[in-house]
């Protein structure tokens, strides 16, 4: 894939809100995701398996987790003399400092990162995707079709997820509208992933009065003007990571007896920085079924249709079912976790209960938190023999003493106080 | 580390016979351990825990797997400017040229090494051992007390110590005698076979023995007659070590880090193992997986009932299949309602369904290795392709590559030998 060149942007710098405390600290891109991996890992393994070795990563929220995850590019073969991954966070410049204003503008403050690779195309997409997706037939074809833009879509997610803009096309793969309005059920939605030309990219940036956001700014334009927009459908397995359902839901869609997402595939494997732990031990009475389990757990306890990163302990008499649990949380004696998200570092006490049962919504968060979920921020301590509902949330870095009780209803919240954080 | 040890050298070279089919492909320290590792990253990480990042290693037997492992030492932060891991096999020179004829000999070959560096004194490894250990101490008493010599000492019980050297030390800590495996030990204090040498007296001693008629040993020789000038330390390690000189002693080894407070855990912040990290998932438990006491690593699917054992990266247990005190290598398949019971799978085995390896109670030890393979295990060589619902006994060897056609006969009974047609293990060939 050197001729002709492509440069990748992956947009990973945005906070996501609705992820509140797993994305306090790190962006969705940046989200530990399937036991080992980070959310980010799929968007640049699709390159690398892609041929395409020439990545920046622009950062903006939160980007120390991404910083050092993705370092210089070894764990991708992306320590390279020749392109390789850049780290593009915002920066102060002469004339004031400029946080990025949105997708557009993110670019626009990149403008020279773009011409000085001198590339061709520009894929510009998004960090927060879980999928597989070979960019090479969609490179074949843009070309082959002379487009300015090559939308990738996917179908229509069903489902809760957030509406996304649909985007028309005529049968050979034209764009003729990307309405407002959910006037077309059904029609495919843009995947987060656009394939420019450079030198209509470089055009729409270098204009004086570009707006700040990639689809309104640039894309919409774009089609208005008549350039040729097409569309390329992508219908394998595909999500977005924007909300704690999203992210629950992609999650556990890993443990069907035959996943959509398949991680084992030697073909297309995804990379990531391995950690130096031992493998995983199930010890004494430990029973795990129906999970994925990375080095350095130990199991002691029962565990069933769960996902448990890197050094986790489930202790004797634990049970741990239908939960994300991160690294190195520890879940004590005899204590219970059901449908929760156990953030990094996060100890469960012995005996104690997280989630399972229903409820009302979240108290503060009733948008994001009403399926039913625990969610347990990075490095919280739930005191022994305390028991949380489902739909709440414990803040990062909460202790014993930030438990007005220790026993909490459904839709809970409980606050870290001192703004304490992990 | 103390300045005055910068420089180690494992030997790594030796033939592991013993080891019956797990070691004719492979050099010993090149053997699979403990779900992820090989042996010789024990000895590696020890010596970058201790601050040793300037190593050499000694190699001769069948030294591919080993290089391949190494590489260019990345997962040891041993790709360094200066410094780092070199394999140092046999080469062509204008003096010496030759194979090596024993391990002090591969030192002598390479002394060029160890004098480049100018060190004052070289840290000497072996490289199939697995245990924790600093070195800065061991070095720290070398030099305190003047030796010329420091052998890292470990007790054993007693009517275990003739398979080690075995040291006779006075109430000082000096090393009277070296018994090189002596048929009535006088004691369980054995050499670990962690040396420090003072690298004036060490080159000595080797250049006199190089043109003697020797084993060209450490043990048998060097040690012997650097006791007799006596200034050689004994340094007691406690603590956990294991020589994997054995099958029984690699399956023990192995089957003792399952056991609930293992006496060596491989997981320890403060002294990780380092080993290349393969490119896996996290293991995949189905839903009727069942895994009890077990270790079980990336890149494995389990749909079947797992029992004591050890999973390498790669390995999939089919639903029905029950795979219980065995040790399975990477990449290796085990079919559905298949059966492992005391095996020894090497990588990428194949056991189709029904298929049982390890059947019936007492059973005669191997006719080709008698006196390795006579406890109950049955092992199965690299790449083998065991036919669907065929029967192997105990103490059986299935050769590495044998097919679907090799088992004319179906079953293959305890204590049988299966090759492939015209294939002469290379061990009972060499008499070894």
């Amino acid at each position: 894939m050197v001729n002709p060149p492509i440069l990748v942007l992956i947009l990973a710098g945005a906070r996501s809100d609705r992820l509140h405390a797993l994305g306090r600290l790190r962006t969705a891109s940046a989200l530990p995701y399937g036991g080992k991996y980070r959310v980010i890992d799929f968007a640049l393994s699709n390159c690398v398996h892609s041929g395409l070795y020439r990545i920046g990563v622009l950062t903006q929220y939160a980007p120390l987790s991404l910083h050092g995850h993705i370092g210089i590019g070894r764990a991708w073969d992306l320590d390279r003399r020749d392109g390789g991954v850049r780290l593009l966070p915002a920066y102060a410049r002469q004339r004031g400092t400029n946080w990025y204003r949105g997708t557009a503008d993110a670019l626009v403050q990149n403008r020279n990162v773009i011409e000085d690779a001198q590339a061709r195309h520009i894929l510009v997409l998004s960090g927060d995707l879980v999928a597989k997706i070979n960019f090479g037939p969609i490179l074949d074809r843009h070309e082959q079709r002379g487009a300015a833009l090559t939308i990738v879509t996917v179908p229509a997610p069903s489902g809760a997820g957030e509406w996304r803009r649909p985007v028309l096309s005529e049968p050979g793969g034209r764009v003729t509208a990307i309405p407002d309005r959910a006037a077309d059920v059904g029609a495919p939605v843009s995947s987060s992933v656009f394939l420019f030309r450079a030198r209509e990219l470089r055009a729409r940036l270098d204009r004086p009065d570009v707006g700040p956001d990639l689809m309104r700014d640039v894309v919409e334009p774009m089609l208005a003007e008549g350039q040729p927009v097409y569309a390329h459908p992508f219908d394998g397995y595909w999500r977005q990571i924007a909300s704690i359902d999203a992210y629950y839901e992609a999650s556990m869609e890993l443990l069907a007896p035959y996943p959509a997402l398949n991680l084992h595939d030697p073909d297309w494997l995804i990379f990531t920085p391995s950690e130096d732990r031992a493998p995983a031990i199930v010890a004494g009475d430990g029973d795990p079924a129906g999970c994925l389990m990375a080095h350095g757990c130990r199991i002691e306890g029962t565990v069933r249709r769960s996902i448990l990163f890197p050094g986790v302990h489930v202790a004797a008499g634990a049970v741990v079912e239908d939960s994300i649990v991160m690294h190195d949380a520890r879940v004590l004696g005899g204590a219970r976790v059901t449908r929760a998200i156990v953030d990094k570092g996060v100890r469960i006490g012995e005996g104690a209960s997280v989630g399972g049962g229903e409820g009302p919504p979240n108290r503060d968060y009733p948008e994001d938190l009403a399926a039913g979920l625990a969610l347990i921020g990075k490095g919280a301590e739930v005191p022994a023999g305390g028991r949380i509902g489902a739909n709440t949330l414990v803040d990062i870095g909460a202790r014993e003493s930030d438990f007005p009780a220790r026993e909490l209803g459904a839709g809970s919240v409980v606050r870290a106080r001192g703004g304490r954080r992990a | 580390m103390t300045a005055a040890v910068t420089y180690a050298m494992i030997l790594a070279g030796g033939l592991g016979s013993r080891l019956c089919l797990l070691s004719e492909k492979r050099a010993k320290p090149a053997v699979p351990f403990g779900g992820k590792y090989r042996i010789i990253d024990f000895t590696l990480s020890n010596a970058v825990n201790s601050g040793i990042f300037d190593i050499g290693i000694l190699t001769q037997y069948r030294p591919l797997s080993l290089r391949d492992h190494i590489a260019t030492g990345r997962p040891w932060d041993l790709d360094r400017k200066r410094g780092g891991v070199e394999l140092l096999q046999p080469f062509q020179g204008w003096r010496e040229n030759d194979w090596y004829r024993g391990t002090a000999d591969a030192v002598w070959q390479n002394w060029l090494e160890v004098e480049e560096r100018g060190a004052e004194h070289l840290l000497v490894l072996s490289g199939d051992h697995v245990y924790r250990m600093d070195y800065r101490p061991l070095v720290e008493a070398h030099l305190a007390r003047g030796a010329e010599a420091t052998v890292a000492t470990f007790e054993v019980p007693r009517e275990q110590a003739s398979a080690f050297g075995v040291v006779r030390v006075d109430g000082a800590g000096w090393i009277t005698g070296f018994l090189e495996k002596p048929k009535d030990p006088p004691s369980g204090k054995i050499s670990m076979g962690v040396y420090v040498f003072h690298c004036g007296v060490l080159r000595e001693a080797l250049e006199k023995d190089a043109g003697r008629t020797s084993a060209h040993d450490f043990g048998k020789d060097i040690l012997p007659a650097l006791v007799e000038r006596g200034r050689v330390l004994a340094y007691p390690v406690p603590g956990y070590w294991q020589d994997i000189g054995t099958l029984d002693s690699y399956y023990q080894a192995n089957l003792d880090l399952l056991s609930p407070e293992p006496a060596f855990p491989l997981e320890d912040p403060r002294w990780p193992i380092f080993t290349p990290s393969t490119e896996n998932p996290p293991a995949r438990l189905g839903p009727r997986a069942q895994v009890r006491a077990s270790i079980v690593t990336h890149g494995t699917i389990v749909n079947g009932t797992v029992e004591r054992s050890i999973l390498f990266p790669g390995v999939v247990v089919e639903e029905g299949a029950v795979v219980r005190d065995s040790i399975v290598m990477g990449d290796s398949w085990i079919g559905p309602r298949a059966v492992l019971d005391r095996a020894i799978l090497d990588k990428r085995v194949h056991v189709g369904r029904g298929a049982v390896v390890g059947r019936g109670d007492v059973a005669p030890p191997n006719r080709v290795c008698p006196e390795h393979l006579s406890s109950g295990i049955t092992i199965v060589g690299k790449h083998a392709r065991v036919p669907e619902g065929v029967a192997i006994g105990r103490n059986a060897r299935i050769a590495p590559d044998v097919t679907e056609e090799d088992f004319p006969g179906g079953d293959v009974p305890s204590g049988e030998a299966l090759e492939r047609p015209g294939g002469v293990p290379a061990h009972a060939a060499s008499g070894a």
